[in-house]
C-alpha cells in the first residue's frame, strides 16, 4: 500500500512537472510565432505577415486580450497557408490554455503532496487534515480551471459567484438565528450598510463627479484599497449593530424579528434621503467601483469569513452561543452574561454580513438601496431554513442550490414553451417564483430540519462511521 | 455573622395579589447542608429564584458571603398596595444577574431539569466552565486560548468523573435516563467552581433506592468540594438523613426551623403537613 502511494505520487510529481515545464516553456510568443509561421512562408504573403506583425505589436504592448484575438484570428484566416508540425500544436496549446495547465500543474503537485503525507503520517486526524487541504485546494483550482474553459460570463460561474456570495451572507445570518436562536431578520439593513460602504470609498476620484452628477461630485474625494474598504464595510454594519443591539436585543423572539425588520426598513430609506446626498448619492445608483473579474475573489472572501465563522463556533463562545440559544435561563445560572454574549453575536454576525454585502455589490457592480427589501432577507432566511437551522455546511450547501435553480435551473418555467403546436400550460413569465414557493412550503411542512439538520459535514463521519449502529437515523 | 455563606432578611415576593413568599429569612453557615421543605406551592423555588437573581424580590435583602447580591425596594404603588410588617424599605436597589452571581460562587440545579438539549453530555459541562474563562473573541477564534481550552476540558472532564457519567460523555444529554440527568445537572453546576450549591428537588420523581444513592452522592460531593449545600426536597427521608438544619416554609411564610428531630416534632409542621383539625 505505501509502495503503491509513493509511486503513484511520485507519477503525480513528474506529470506536474512535465505540466509545468511545457506552460513555462510555451510562455515565449515570439519564438512561437516563428514555429507557426517560418519566415519563408511569411515572406510570400503579405496579410500573413501584417497578421503577425499585430500580434508582436500587442505582444509588445503587453495587452493580452489583444494578444488573443490576433493569434486566433490570424489562425482561423490563413488555417490553409499554415502547417503546424505535432510539436508546434502543442505547444499552442499550452500557449492558449496556460492558465488551466499551470493551475493543474499545482493541483497534480498538491494531490501528490497529499499522497505522500498520507503514506507518513500514522495518525486519522493529521491524514483529515490533509484530505481537507486536498479538498479545499482542489475546490479553488477546479474553479480556476473551469472559469477559464467556459468563461467568466457564463451561467455557471455567474451561479457559483453569487453562490458563494449568498453562502457567506446565510452562513452570517445562520450564526443568529441558527446558532444563538435570535429571530433577527435585519439582514438586508446591515448588507444595505456593508454595500455602501464599499462602493462610496471604492469609486474613482475621476468617475466621482459623472456618479455623483446631481451632487456636485459628492464630498469624498478619495480611494481606499479594496482590502481596506471591504473590511470597512464589515466594520460599519458592526457598529450599526452594536447601537441597534443596545436596546433591540432585550425583546424575545418575534419581537426581536419585528424590531429589526423595521430597522432595516428606517435604513433603506435613511440611504435615499436626498440630504445625504453627497455621500449616498441619494436614490441614484452608486458605479464604478471597483469590482472583481474572476470568481476566485468571492470564493476566496467567503472562504475565510465562513472558515472564521466556523472557528468561532467551535469556540468556548460558540459553545455559549448555542446554550443561549438551548436554554436562556440555564445558560444564564451557568454564569453566561445573556446579554453580552447576544450583542457579541450580533455585532459579529452582521460584520460579516456587512462584507457579504460589499461583496453582493461588487457581483452586481452598481448598488442601489431599493433593491436591498426585506424580500432579500427572506431570501437568505430561506436558504438558512432549506439548510438546516445550525448547520454551516448545510447553509453552504443550500445558497449553491438556491442561486443554481432561481437563477439557472427553474429559468424555463418563466418562458411560454410549445411542444410541436401544442402550447405548454402554466408556463409564463412569474411561473418560477410560484414553482419556487410551493418547494419552499413543501420543505418548511415536510422536511422542516433542512437538508443538513443542526449536523455538519464531517470527514470524521465519512471515514470513520460509528459503529453499533448508532448513527441517527 | 460571622461566618454565613448565605443569608436572606425579610424576602417578600408578590406576583400581582399572591404573596408566593412572605417576609422569608434563613442563615447558611459555612459546611451546612440546610434543607428547605414544605407542601407544594408554599414558595420554596420562588425564594431560590429570588437568591440566584431570576427575579428580583419585591423586597428584601440576600447577602453571599456578606457581600449584598440582592436587595429590592417596590415601587411606590407597590408600597401603597402592600402592608406588611417589614415598613422599612430598604434604601438602594441591588439586583446581580444570574451570570454575576454564579461568578461569585453559587450555582444550582433546576427543579424541571434544564439541560442543553441539542449539546452532548460533555458539552453541557464544558458550557459551565466558561464564565472563568478570560481571554476575549479574537483569542478564542484564532486558538491563541488553547492552553486555557484544554484546561476547561480537563476540568469538565473530572466533574464528568466524580458524578460517575465519564463513559457516556458523548451521548446526547437529553437520552439520558432521568437519574443520570440530575446527576449531570448537579455535575454543570459543580463546573461553575461553587461555594454554595442549591439544589431544587433533586430527587423529585425517583424511587426510594435512587433517593438512597443521591443522598450518598449529596454528601460525598459536598465533602470532596468543601461545598456548603442548600436544597429544597419534597421527600422527608432524604431530607432527615443528610440536613443539619431545617427550615419549613408554608403559604410563603416561614413556620419552623431546626435540626430534623427538633422539625418532626413541631406541631405547626405536622399541622402543615398532615392538615389540621377542624373545630
Amino acid at each position: 500500500m505505501k509502495v503503491l502511494k509513493f509511486s503513484l505520487s511520485f507519477l503525480l510529481v513528474v506529470l506536474a512537472v512535465f505540466l509545468l515545464y511545457f506552460s513555462i516553456n510555451a510562455l515565449d510568443l515570439s519564438a512561437l510565432l516563428e514555429d507557426i509561421v517560418p519566415l519563408e512562408v511569411m515572406q510570400q504573403d503579405a496579410g500573413l505577415e501584417k497578421a503577425v506583425k499585430r500580434i508582436n505589436d500587442s505582444l509588445s504592448d503587453d495587452n493580452q486580450e489583444k494578444t488573443l484575438r490576433n493569434l486566433n484570428r490570424l489562425l482561423d484566416d490563413f488555417a490553409d497557408k499554415i502547417h503546424l508540425d505535432t510539436k508546434t500544436k502543442l505547444d499552442l496549446f499550452f500557449y492558449l490554455n496556460n492558465k488551466v495547465t499551470l493551475a493543474l500543474a499545482l493541483f497534480v503537485f498538491i494531490l501528490s503532496v497529499a499522497l505522500t503525507s498520507s503514506a507518513l503520517l500514522k495518525q486519522q486526524k493529521h491524514q483529515r487534515a490533509i484530505l481537507m487541504a486536498v479538498l479545499i485546494s482542489m475546490l479553488y483550482s477546479g474553479i480556476y480551471i473551469v472559469e477559464n474553459l467556459v468563461g467568466s460570463n457564463s451561467m455557471l460561474m455567474t451561479v457559483l459567484k453569487k453562490g458563494a456570495i449568498y453562502a457567506l451572507l446565510a452562513v452570517s445570518m445562520n450564526l443568529l438565528n441558527g446558532f444563538t436562536g435570535l429571530f433577527s431578520l435585519g439582514q438586508a439593513g446591515f448588507m444595505l450598510i456593508g454595500a455602501y460602504t464599499y462602493a462610496i470609498f471604492t469609486i474613482e476620484p475621476s468617475s466621482r463627479a459623472q456618479v455623483y452628477q446631481y451632487y456636485q461630485g459628492g464630498i469624498i474625494q478619495f480611494t481606499l484599497p479594496v482590502t481596506v474598504a471591504i473590511i470597512l464595510a464589515g466594520l460599519a454594519a458592526a457598529f450599526f449593530a452594536f447601537l441597534i443591539g443596545l436596546p433591540v436585543l432585550r425583546l424575545k423572539s418575534d419581537y426581536l424579528a419585528i424590531a429589526t425588520l423595521g430597522f432595516a426598513e428606517i435604513i433603506r430609506a435613511i440611504f435615499q434621503y436626498d440630504g445625504l446626498g453627497p455621500i449616498t448619492n441619494g436614490s441614484n445608483l452608486l458605479r464604478k467601483f471597483t469590482t472583481f473579474n474572476t470568481a476566485l475573489f468571492p470564493f476566496a472572501v467567503s472562504g475565510i469569513c465562513i472558515a472564521l465563522i466556523a472557528l468561532l463556533i467551535h469556540s468556548t463562545y460558540g459553545r455559549s452561543f448555542k446554550a443561549i440559544r438551548d436554554d436562556e435561563v440555564a445558560a444564564e445560572t451557568m454564569g453566561i452574561n445573556l446579554f453580552f454574549h447576544k450583542q457579541l453575536a450580533f455585532v459579529i454576525s452582521s460584520f460579516f454580513a456587512g462584507i457579504g454585502g460589499a461583496l453582493l455589490a461588487m457581483y452586481q457592480t452598481t448598488v442601489q438601496a431599493a433593491a436591498f427589501t426585506s424580500a432579500m432577507t427572506y431570501e437568505i432566511l430561506l436558504i438558512v431554513v432549506i439548510g438546516g437551522m445550525g448547520s454551516i455546511s448545510g447553509s453552504v450547501l443550500a445558497s449553491f442550490l438556491f442561486v443554481a435553480s432561481s437563477e439557472w435551473w427553474l429559468r424555463f418555467l418563466d418562458n411560454v414553451t410549445y411542444i410541436g403546436s401544442f402550447k405548454v400550460p402554466l408556463l409564463r413569465s412569474g411561473f418560477r417564483m410560484v414553482v419556487f414557493s410551493v418547494i419552499i412550503m413543501a420543505v418548511v411542512l415536510f422536511y422542516r430540519k433542512g437538508i443538513m439538520g443542526d449536523k455538519e459535514f464531517s470527514l470524521k463521519r465519512l471515514m470513520e462511521p460509528r459503529k453499533g449502529g448508532k448513527r441517527r437515523g | 455573622m460571622a461566618n454565613n455563606v448565605l443569608e436572606l432578611k425579610n424576602i417578600t415576593m408578590q406576583f400581582g395579589g399572591v404573596l408566593a413568599v412572605d417576609n422569608f429569612s434563613i442563615e447558611v453557615k459555612q459546611n451546612e447542608i440546610v434543607a428547605i421543605i414544605g407542601p407544594n406551592g408554599a414558595g420554596k423555588t420562588t425564594a431560590f429564584n429570588c437568591i440566584t437573581g431570576i427575579y428580583p424580590p419585591t423586597s428584601g435583602k440576600v447577602f453571599f458571603e456578606d457581600k449584598l447580591i440582592v436587595s429590592s425596594q417596590p415601587s411606590k404603588k407597590m408600597q401603597s398596595i402592600y402592608a406588611g410588617s417589614n415598613k422599612d424599605f430598604p434604601e438602594e436597589k441591588v439586583c446581580l444577574t444570574p451570570d454575576k452571581i454564579t461568578k461569585l460562587g453559587m450555582a444550582r440545579t433546576f427543579q424541571n431539569i434544564r439541560l442543553f438539549k441539542t449539546q452532548t453530555v460533555f458539552e453541557n459541562v464544558l458550557i459551565a466552565t466558561h464564565l472563568h474563562q478570560k481571554c476575549n473573541v479574537f483569542s478564542a477564534v484564532f486558538r491563541l486560548n488553547h492552553l486555557q481550552e484544554r484546561a476547561m476540558q480537563k476540568h469538565a472532564m473530572k466533574m464528568l468523573e466524580v458524578v460517575g457519567l465519564a463513559d457516556v460523555k458523548d451521548e446526547l444529554a437529553t437520552s439520558l435516563p432521568y437519574g443520570q440527568q440530575r446527576r449531570l445537572e448537579i455535575a454543570r453546576a459543580l463546573a461553575t467552581k461553587p461555594k454554595l450549591l442549591l439544589l431544587d428537588e433533586p430527587a423529585a420523581g425517583m424511587n426510594p433506592q435512587e433517593t438512597a444513592e443521591l443522598s450518598q452522592f449529596i454528601k460525598q460531593v459536598k465533602e470532596h468540594f468543601n461545598l456548603t449545600v442548600l436544597l429544597i426536597e419534597h421527600h422527608m427521608d432524604l431530607v432527615m438523613s443528610i440536613s443539619d438544619r431545617i427550615y419549613v416554609i408554608d403559604f410563603g411564610r416561614l413556620i419552623a426551623h431546626g435540626t430534623p428531630q427538633q422539625v418532626q416534632d413541631d406541631p405547626k409542621v405536622i399541622a402543615a403537613y398532615l392538615g389540621e383539625d377542624e373545630e
